[in-house]
């Protein structure tokens, strides 16, 4: 909205006064924890607070946006550096929980070394690199809204961090045992270098999105990519269970020492009605992508209404299938009991779990090859006899899971609002050039960024591992995330691309982004695997 | 715009009729064609990371999860190895080539920028610029509002030029302008990148060493991978390597020598190289031993259970005090009385084994004891078992030898050997790749990306109300919004002064 682009404030050292705030304000909150000890609030708490401030935030300048209040756009601004700020602050407290952590254990133990600081810097699982990539995207955010007529992009950009915060619940915040390798001084550099470029990788990603709204790209077109989105979700969760049989099978965990994380266990309880309500979902958003193809392709007024009723369906479904899955999770009390009877009435659930424990063992091609079924049922029988009334259920288990079915219903959300009254919001987005500017400016820093990121991380690995580059899943990651953010920057200079065609290019390399960030921890084999 | 930007559209237009060698070098050149190229790299990268690499640990189970119809079919179009296939390479180096002749092609109209700045220009083209404003001087000649101008621009950085022609005095201020230059220092260092990084691999290899304390050997290593077969090949080194001290630095004491329990391996080894002579190195994690082209670092353990140093009780069977005393692995000690006690060997699950001669049954530390040989002053060297724990004098291994009651009091946890893993790189074409070319690049893209060239004109001539006019234009080729600010001040300084002199200018 060019009434927006008319409040065109200087940026004076001020403009950074919230920004520098939040940063001083986390570290009096770390001398605090420092002077108090772990009677101090934890770091898991603060994390909480920076999501309820995020979310909060997030929903003023929603507010803001269809019922235009300075209150509401003030209230979501320092909402916004609240939760930047709760978010740093938890980081901080973390690094210190971590050196009492070992200190602890080393002491007991009669070891008096004193190992440096950085040893103990939380960047040392997913856990806690969500904790700096939601901070990079905070605080990515506060400074690109240092000017007025780029609040909004607070709407769009803090639900993702928030969902990133989420996914770190989920993951939970045990310490790990740092393997030496990544005692280094190139880890707080590598990884504090990945945490902000795939923060303003994020707002890149936002401000894309804010782009196609006011480009007037209809919104059942977002629709389409959101719903099969959601399809892609429901899917693949519980081991592509969904659609093929009608079940959702929750993992379990087996205890592991006192404050470590719990193992993994090769088998998965079915939780009851969750697989049925998944599956409906599935089916609304199937039909939301019909309908919205029809109106779109052949014009048709009457698909396009049925589409926006399914819509809501699926809303609907996929609140009630994730309260099913989470309630399913938490109540369930006779995991022993309910997982005997699931595996009496499907014994092919024991070659499964034996298979995946057999291709744990790292064993050889002609070891696996000689490996019968019969052999591989036996292990996960042993399994069961030696574990079985240990096993329980967390929604920690399936983290990833969890939260892609929480993005996919954001996702969803989102779609349906932009839908309610298109216009009155569009009117009051920045304009087009402004955000096309900003875009490039997000995509240049995204840019640069993941360039810092593959250098530190090269030189790293050339001191660890003796060679620099070894195409390890998330190096590759990594390096086709850069190569389309170069890709971006090119195409706007050589074919002019700019606007709708560039904000494509920004959605695509923040989605490589999001797949190197977490789908090589957990779908794809290689030496980072811990993170 | 960017200089690129401008520079791709100062482009001359091939015609069909120029020769074909050309028109391909114009292809080749252009950045539609090298985006195309970074399209199939992430193409191809893809394809690496879903289908898992021969290298990778966990292959061979994925392997023979395939079904024959995909290993087929993988494996004949070298997906299985994709990042060294032929086609791979291929695509690198064309995108080299295509940097290196995009460079050439267009490093012409960026060093116009430097060397023939654009000092005027026409009323309707500084109108065109992305920032413009027409202001209305009253009562100053266009010489001496053109003097103000130019203090202003100096006063915000800007170097300024005047030009007068024909009564019109354009004020040219710029700063940043070898930002133009730019991206080809960035296209430079990734070429460093690229060439250092290829030369590394093309002269180099990788191979690892055991090192078990006291062991001599002048091989290493080679290892190459084929699918599902890891072969190895042995590598004379110029020099022999003896491995003189391992350790583990563990969190827990306590605990296991697993990884998760570890702070760090280091490695002590004796190079000794009949060139240079003898020296002495430690291979700690993260912190490499380059010698001559060869770099040595930590790769893994042979984890089971051993001593790095040993404390030994001695009850002395004719009464008196209880002697303690440390060994290091390998190493021995002689007693206040001339017993010569030497430390060689280390089980940590003690058991017998089936030809009834001492073994581990594990490789924890369950029943761990050190195997000494014993020397009494005047006796025969004899074999003692020293145990952590107690054990009756009538059990044949714990009873008493040559003259003392033999108990292992504590002990250093160690490995039974570390894995080094070596990088051969002659030329030390990676270092040079990644510090000199990252590093550059990593400085190039920061001076590309947050250093702009910004251009401002204030084309100033006499009015006929015996005031002046000023035309001020200016652009920026990257970030906008930061120049916006600026112009908006350099017009608020023109405009801002006029109202101090009262005498009504307007924007």
């Amino acid at each position: 909205m060019e009434e927006l682009d008319r409040l065109e404030e200087r940026v004076t050292w001020q403009s950074y006064l919230p920004t520098i705030m939040v940063i001083v304000g986390s570290f009096a909150m770390l001398g605090l924890r420092m002077q108090m000890g772990d009677a101090f609030i934890n770091d898991g708490a603060l994390m909480m607070i920076a999501l309820a401030c995020y979310i909060l935030a997030a929903l003023f300048q929603l507010t803001n946006l269809y019922a235009p209040s300075s209150m509401a756009e003030k209230i979501g601004f320092f909402g916004a550096a609240l939760g930047v700020f709760f978010n740093l602050s938890s980081w901080l407290v973390r690094w210190v929980s971590a050196y009492d952590h070992e200190i602890a254990i080393m002491r007991d133990s009669g070891n008096m070394e004193n190992p440096w600081v950085f040893r103990y810097i939380p960047f040392a699982n997913l856990y806690d690199l969500s904790l700096a990539f939601a901070f990079g995207a905070g605080v990515a955010t506060l400074l690109f809204a240092q000017r007025r007529k780029f609040r909004i992009l607070t709407a769009f950009t803090l639900p993702l961090a928030a969902l990133i915060l989420t996914l770190a619940r989920f993951i939970g915040n045990e310490f790990i045992d740092l393997p030496p390798v990544l005692d280094s001084y190139w880890r707080p550099i590598h990884v504090g270098v990945a945490s902000l470029s795939y923060g303003v990788a994020l707002v890149c990603f936002g401000v894309a999105v804010i782009y196609l709204l006011k480009d007037r790209v209809k919104v059942e077109a977002m629709a389409i990519w959101s719903s099969i989105f959601g399809i892609a979700v429901i899917a693949t969760v519980s081991k592509f269970s969904v659609f093929t049989e009608f079940v959702y099978r929750a993992g379990l965990f087996v205890p592991n020492e006192i404050g470590k994380k719990p193992f993994s266990a090769p088998f998965r309880l079915e939780l009851p009605f969750a697989g049925p309500a998944l599956a409906v979902s599935g089916v609304l958003l199937a039909g939301v992508i019909v309908a919205f193809l029809i109106y779109i392709y052949q014009h048709n007024e009457k698909a396009r209404g049925i589409g926006h009723v399914l819509l809501k369906f699926a809303l609907i479904a996929q609140i009630v299938s994730i309260g099913i899955v989470v309630y399913g999770i938490k109540a369930e009390t006779n995991t022993q009991a309910r997982l005997q009877a699931q595996l009496a009435a499907d014994t092919g659930q024991y070659v499964t779990a034996g298979m995946a424990m057999a291709e744990n063992q790292d064993l050889s091609v002609n070891e696996l090859r000689q490996m019968t079924a019969k052999q591989q049922e036996q292990m996960g029988r042993s399994y069961i006899q030696a574990n079985g009334d240990k096993l329980y259920t967390s929604l920690n288990t399936n983290p990833v899971e969890v939260a892609s079915l929480i993005t996919a219903l954001v996702g969803t959300f989102f779609v349906m609002m932009f839908a309610f009254r298109t216009d009155k919001i569009v009117d009051r987005l920045p304009s087009l050039d402004s955000l096309d500017s900003l875009m490039y400016k997000t995509a240049c820093l995204a840019f640069a960024g993941l360039a810092m990121l593959l250098i530190t991380g090269a030189i790293w690995a050339n001191e660890s591992w003796g060679r620099p580059w070894g195409f390890d899943s998330k190096e590759t990651g990594a390096l086709v995330a850069w190569l389309t953010y170069a890709a971006f920057i090119h195409t706007r200079i050589a074919r002019g691309w700019k606007g709708r065609s560039s904000a494509y290019f920004a959605i695509i390399g923040f989605l490589l982004v999001i797949f190197t960030y977490l789908g090589v921890s957990y779908l794809l084999k290689g030496l980072h695997s811990y993170a | 715009m960017s200089a690129s930007e401008e520079t791709i559209k100062s482009r001359a237009v091939v015609r069909p009729s120029a020769p074909i060698v050309n028109r391909a070098l114009d292809q080749i050149s252009s950045v539609r064609v090298g985006v195309v190229t970074l399209v199939i790299l992430v193409i191809l990268s893809m394809s690496g990371m879903l289908i898992l690499q021969q290298n990778v640990q966990g292959f061979d189970a994925y392997y023979v999860s395939l079904t024959p119809a995909e290993r087929l079919v993988f494996g004949s179009l070298g997906l299985f190895d994709v990042y060294h296939s032929w086609y791979f390479q291929l695509t690198l180096l064309f995108l080299s080539l295509n940097i290196v002749l995009a460079s050439i092609d267009r490093f012409p109209s960026a060093w116009s920028y430097i060397a023939r700045p654009k000092v005027k220009g026409s009323r309707g083209w500084l109108l065109g610029r992305p920032e413009n404003e027409i202001v209305e001087v009253a009562g100053r000649s266009a010489e001496a509002e053109a003097a103000e101008i130019e203090s202003k621009f100096r006063a915000s950085g800007l170097k300024t030029t005047v030009t007068n022609e024909n009564g019109s005095i354009t004020v040219f201020g710029e700063r940043g302008r070898i930002n133009r230059l730019g991206a080809y220092v960035v296209h430079v260092f990734l070429l460093t990148l690229f060439l250092g990084h290829f030369v590394s691999l093309t002269t180099g290899f990788d191979a690892d060493v055991r090192m078990i304390p006291g062991s001599v050997t002048d091989e290493i290593q080679m290892i190459e991978f084929n699918l599902d077969k890891k072969e190895k090949f042995n590598v004379k080194l110029p020099f022999s390597i003896e491995c003189t001290d391992i350790q583990q630095r563990l969190i827990d004491s306590r605990g296991t020598i697993d990884v998760t329990n570890t702070m760090d391996w280091r490695t002590q080894m004796k190079i000794n190289d009949p060139q240079y002579g003898e020296m002495i190195a430690d291979v700690s994690m993260n912190r490499p031993v380059n010698y001559r082209g060869y770099r040595f670092f930590q790769a893994q353990t042979i984890p089971v259970g051993n001593a790095r140093e040993i404390t030994l009780e001695l009850t002395p069977q004719a009464g008196g005090e209880v002697i303690t005393t440390k060994i290091n692995r390998n190493g021995g000690t002689t007693l206040a009385d001339g017993t010569k006690v030497d430390y060689t060997e280390f089980m940590p699950d003690f058991t017998f084994g089936g030809d009834g001669q001492p073994d581990t049954r594990t490789g924890e530390y369950n029943n761990p004891v050190a195997i000494l040989n014993v020397t009494p002053p005047g006796g025969e060297r004899q074999r003692v078992f020293a145990f952590a724990q107690k054990l009756a004098d009538n059990v044949p291994v714990g009873a008493p030898k040559a003259g003392y009651k033999w108990r292992l009091a504590a002990f250093e946890k160690s490995p039974l050997a570390h894995v080094l893993s070596i990088k051969y790189d002659p030329f030390n074409a990676s270092i040079i790749a990644w510090y000199v070319g990252g590093f550059g690049l990593i400085g190039a893209l920061g001076f590309v990306f947050f250093i702009s060239h910004r251009r401002v004109w204030a084309q100033v001539t006499d009015s006929e109300n015996g005031g002046s006019e000023v035309v001020l234009a200016g652009e920026a080729n990257r970030n906008q919004a930061a120049f916006g600010d600026l112009f908006k001040k350099l017009s608020e300084q023109i405009r801002g002064e006029e109202r101090g002199n009262n005498d009504g200018r307007t924007g």
